[in-house]
């Protein structure tokens, strides 16, 4: 009963949404406002269909209602009421019910918030969004219908993805992600609404901006918490895989941040008016791709979902999306051109360009190196394997190149920039990180790529940190505010600017986090008989005995721990374990980590000996781990606080200026 | 006489052609094909020398199976797939056992492990090698158990099969090695 | 003192550069056995897992082929010898980069092209008007526009 419920509100809301994209249309055209608001109408009622269509598949899973086949593949009796829930987006048909909720809930979101606002636009950004969701539906109707029945009904189920049901994790990295990915229609629709409409000016831009960074945020945290995850269940010990499920999240992540940049450059300038739409388009479309690569089975991956026949629906979207888009693009060509010059060769214009440029060499090379086996393939060749030593080794120096224009973009004016500029905005930076550069090698830091980032980074943040202090001193004089006062102040009316810079200083944490992850950790194996010990930098670890035993949890699985006890820093007991799913042919890893804020450690059970109770250890001391996602983190809170809409006088400055 | 210069405005669609021919092309072309699928390197060359112990404490050398069509079978008793694939292995054992030899690689096992599974679900008999480090089993280039490999007479590899085969499979592989299924 | 802190710095900049080049044209010290191991391991890909090299993955295939790199190079094999013991068998898809120079020289040509559009779009942008803003004719003049710039970002 329930889901056939469910299936019907999938039907009915495939139906609301082609009635919104046609009453769109026809409402755009005709400028009948009673019409446009029906179809805001259908496309809130297919959000609201979409989430009870996910309700149902939700108590489908927490029912064990094995009669539906999504359930039956996903999930078991046994299976906790958490990954149960959860399992919802675990697996290919689920995940797309789940991505249209996302979808529709975006779209209806900024149909509401537009509601009264841009009349000539809103029409066309609605028939986007609605055209896009009632793909989804239509995806959902015919090749992965989620409500599937079967029969004869199993008494058991075949229980989640073993890898997908092995740490709370998997509860927040997909829908972030998620987030993120479906978030990115926004700035697509308002880029064909702008094209159709011909009106590409600057109201246009800023609601393009603030909708790009609102996904970007979600698109951000969704790929430090996917690292994250990686590093807590995978195993391995490394957070980066260069998997193309990875990649495909970075690659509009890349496009979206060339925009972000691109578009103050375009708004400042009114110029680059073809390329910003170019980067929306392409953000999108690489959505779209990602999608494909990872859900349809062109490529190998790490969650790459059952082989369906959702690859031929996928690619003709990607065509079709890209091909009006693109002809839109090329149809207003001659409209889009240039109305000002850009600016001088040293200038905070060209900076920001070149940042695009290298934004979008690594978008070519990541999703070259991607595509690259299946390249092969199809042009008769045998296999190849494009892996994580030809990604870091072709993308490492471009994204150095990037983390050096961070600090060389703010410094300049806007314009072109004079040689006593110059002077006075690098001398300082640069002797700043000349010097930690030389106080890290003396305290015995020794390879060359932590000793370079850290230099550049010292660079960009001293960059940033003069940009502030400058700016302080400068309101301090002019208005006789305290300097912390007048350090607000400017922070919050210039929230885009100085929330860019909060950014731009996570991204230096990250990169030094990175960097000195990559070169300076250490690990060993070893084979421990009971009561003997492992010795790897300032740890000792001393293996105690051998655990089997079923989870209280989720009885159907077997869990078989080594239980430690540690002495060094973070002494204390310590299990590590690997978790036999009935479903999975090879035994799942749980590594314990233990974090730190200078480093990590990280014990995986390789292999057991069950009757000489041996057991073979892997550990890794993992230094600055925790700042990757910490950093992240930063970036996150740097864009939202850009983002965050302006109030003329916040308490907390209140506060301040009474008390100064 | 000066050609005409085209103008950028005037050529300007052929973007989208550019574009969409080579990526419909690459998606749709990168559909119909199994990315897992990885073809052997050994197929059309000889099979590579091994030699081990077997299961009886008896030494068997890949010498051993000149002057008859081979099938080499990689698994092991903590493989799943491998059970369902056992019965296939016997049935081709009792019907062509004179034509074919059989020889089972046991991978990264224990002898008492492999033992057990045998006396489980059944001994055809054919000598099982033993390869507790791995090591014959990467000099065939295998990814994981089940993996079987066709060798005709004259030593040469000609199939390799990932995964665990069915009887039809057998049927069409034994075929191709020029015996009646 | 202020106009000497950018030569100053530049100076230290190049010294630092200096220091590194020195450092890094040092022959390295060789490769021990393990080393070696490791190294290769790292550029051969975990047949039985995702994305994973040999010397970070813990499967089966995976240890059976870092036993049998330590193997090899004890047998007196070259690196490259082992390499391509692997690829005999496993064919060029064991190789986590691959052979073909395409793969080096496409990036490197996008990087090139990108730039060289870069260089073109700001060279037109200034022949369409050059007056539109003038340099600066002295420190002054520069710094009264930057200051203000800092107060309306």
């Amino acid at each position: 009963m329930i889901p056939t419920l469910g299936h019907l509100a999938v039907v009915i809301g495939l139906a609301a949404t082609v009635y919104a994209a046609g009453a769109f249309i026809v409402g755009g055209r005709s400028g009948d406002s009673a019409l446009l608001a029906s179809a805001r109408r259908a496309m809130y009622a297919a959000f609201a269909l979409v989430a009870f269509a996910c309700l149902a598949m939700i108590a489908s899973l927490l029912g064990h209602d094995f009669s539906v086949l999504y359930v039956a593949r996903n999930n078991a009796t046994t299976t906790p009421p958490f990954y149960s829930v959860i399992s919802l987006w675990a697996a290919l048909e689920g995940s797309i019910l789940f991505w249209t909720l996302l979808a529709t809930g975006w779209a209806s979101l900024v149909l509401y918030r537009y509601r009264a606002r841009l009349p000539a636009l809103m029409p066309w950004v609605g028939a986007t969004l609605a055209l896009g969701t009632a793909f989804f539906f239509a995806v959902m109707a015919w090749p992965s219908d989620p409500f599937v029945r079967v029969t004869p009904i199993g008494l058991e189920g075949n229980g989640p993805n073993a890898l997908l049901q092995n740490h709370p994790f998997m509860g927040l990295h997909p829908p972030l992600l998620y987030l993120g990915y479906t978030g990115m229609a926004i700035p697509f629709a308002f880029g064909m609404a702008a094209l159709i409409t011909r009106r590409t000016d600057e109201e246009w831009l800023a609601v393009v901006r603030r909708w790009t960074l609102v996904p970007w945020i979600f698109l951000t945290m969704g790929i430090v918490a996917g690292a994250w995850w990686s590093y807590a269940v995978l195993g391995w010990g490394g957070y980066w895989a260069w998997d193309p499920v990875e990649n495909a999240a970075l690659l509009p992540w890349l496009t979206a941040t060339a925009f972000i940049h691109s578009s103050m450059v375009a708004e400042r300038r009114g110029t680059l008016r073809t390329w910003t739409h170019a980067l929306v388009i392409a953000t999108f479309v690489l959505t779209l791709v990602g999608t494909f690569l990872t859900r349809s089975g062109v490529v190998v991956s790490v969650h790459a979902f059952t082989t369906s026949g959702i690859g031929i629906w996928f690619a003709s979207a990607i065509l079709l999306t890209l091909g009006v888009a693109l002809g839109l693009l090329i149809w207003r060509l001659p409209e889009l051109g240039d109305r000002r010059p850009p600016g001088a060769v040293v200038s905070r214009e060209s900076a920001f360009l070149f940042n695009n440029v290298l934004f979008l060499v690594i978008t070519f090379a990541v999703l070259f190196g991607t595509l690259y086996p299946v390249m092969v393939e199809v042009t008769g060749g045998s296999r190849a394997t494009v892996g994580a030593p030809w990604f870091n080794l072709v993308n490492a120096p471009i994204f150095v190149a990037l983390l050096f224009l961070t600090g060389v973009g703010p410094a300049l004016p806007w314009g072109g920039a004079s040689w006593a500029t110059v002077r006075e905005r690098f001398a300082i930076p640069i002797l700043a990180a000349v010097g930690v550069v030389v106080a890290a090698w003396a305290l015995g830091v020794p390879a060359a790529a932590p000793l370079a980032i850290l230099g550049l980074a010292t660079f960009v943040l001293v960059v940033m940190g003069d940009e502030v202090v400058r700016g302080a001193r400068a309101r301090s004089r002019g208005r006789g505010e305290g300097l912390p006062l007048a350090l607000v102040r400017l922070a919050t009316r210039n929230r885009r600017r100085y929330g860019g810079y909060l950014a731009h200083a996570g991204i230096c944490v990250m990169a030094v986090a990175i960097a000195v992850s990559a070169t300076l950790g250490a690990d060993k194996i070893a084979t421990l008989h009971r009561g003997e010990t492992l010795t790897l930098g300032a740890y000792t670890l001393t293996y105690d005995r051998l655990v089997t035993e079923r989870l209280a949890a989720d009885p159907r699985v077997v869990e078989t721990r080594a239980e430690l006890t540690l002495a060094g820093p973070q002494s204390g007991a310590l299990t590590t374990a690997l978790r036999d799913y009935p479903n999975s042919t090879s035994a799942i890893a749980t590594p314990a980590v233990r974090t730190a804020l200078g480093e990590d450690l990280y014990v995986t059970l390789l292999a057991y000996d069950a009757t000489a109770k041996t057991v073979t250890l892997h550990v890794l001391v993992n230094p600055l781990v925790m700042w990757i996602w910490a950093g992240g983190g930063i970036v996150a809170l740097g864009a939202l606080f850009a983002i965050w809409p302006d109030r003329r006088r916040t308490a907390f400055e209140a506060a301040l200026a009474a008390g100064a | 006489m000066a050609m005409p210069l085209l103008r950028w405005t005037q050529v300007r669609w052929l973007a989208l052609p550019l574009v969409l021919v080579p990526l419909g092309w690459l998606l749709f072309t990168g559909l119909g094909r199994d990315p897992s699928v990885i073809p052997s390197p050994l197929v059309g060359h000889p099979l590579p020398s091994f030699a081990a112990t077997t299961l009886q404490g008896t030494s068997f050398s890949a010498a051993q199976l000149a002057g008859r069509p081979a099938i080499v079978n990689v698994w092991a008793s903590w493989c799943n797939p491998c059970i369902d694939e056992h019965p296939v292995l016997l049935d081709t054992a009792t019907r062509h056992g004179s034509e074919v030899q059989l020889v089972g690689i046991v991978y990264q096992d224990t002898p008492e492990g492999a033992r057990d599974f045998l006396a489980r679900y059944g001994d055809g008999g054919w000598p099982n090698l033993l390869d507790p480090s791995g090591r014959i089993a990467v000099d065939l280039g295998v990814t994981g158990p089940p993996e079987t490999f066709f060798v005709d007479a004259s030593g040469i590899v000609r199939a390799r099969h990932v995964g665990p085969l069915t009887a039809d499979e057998m049927a069409a592989q034994l075929t191709a090695l020029g015996l009646a299924p | 003192m202020r106009r000497l802190a950018l030569p100053i710095a530049m100076a230290a900049l190049l010294a630092l550069g200096a220091l590194v080049l020195i450092t890094a044209l040092r022959p390295a010290p060789a490769l021990t056995q393990a080393e070696q191991a490791q190294q290769i391991a790292g550029e051969l890909r975990c047949p039985d897992c995702q994305s994973l090299s040999v010397a970070e993955s813990q499967t089966a295939a995976a240890a059976a082929i870092r036993r049998q790199i330590v193997d090899l190079l004890a047998a007196g094999q070259t690196p490259e010898q082992v390499r391509r013991h692997f690829v005999e068998s496993y064919g060029e898809w064991i190789l986590l980069t691959p052979g073909s120079p395409l793969v080096w020289w496409l990036p490197a040509a996008a990087l090139l092209v990108g730039i060289g559009l870069l260089a073109w779009w700001l060279r037109r942008g200034r022949s369409i008007a050059v007056s539109v803003e003038p340099p600066p004719s002295d420190g002054v003049r520069s710094r009264i526009r930057d200051e203000v710039e800092q107060l309306d970002g």
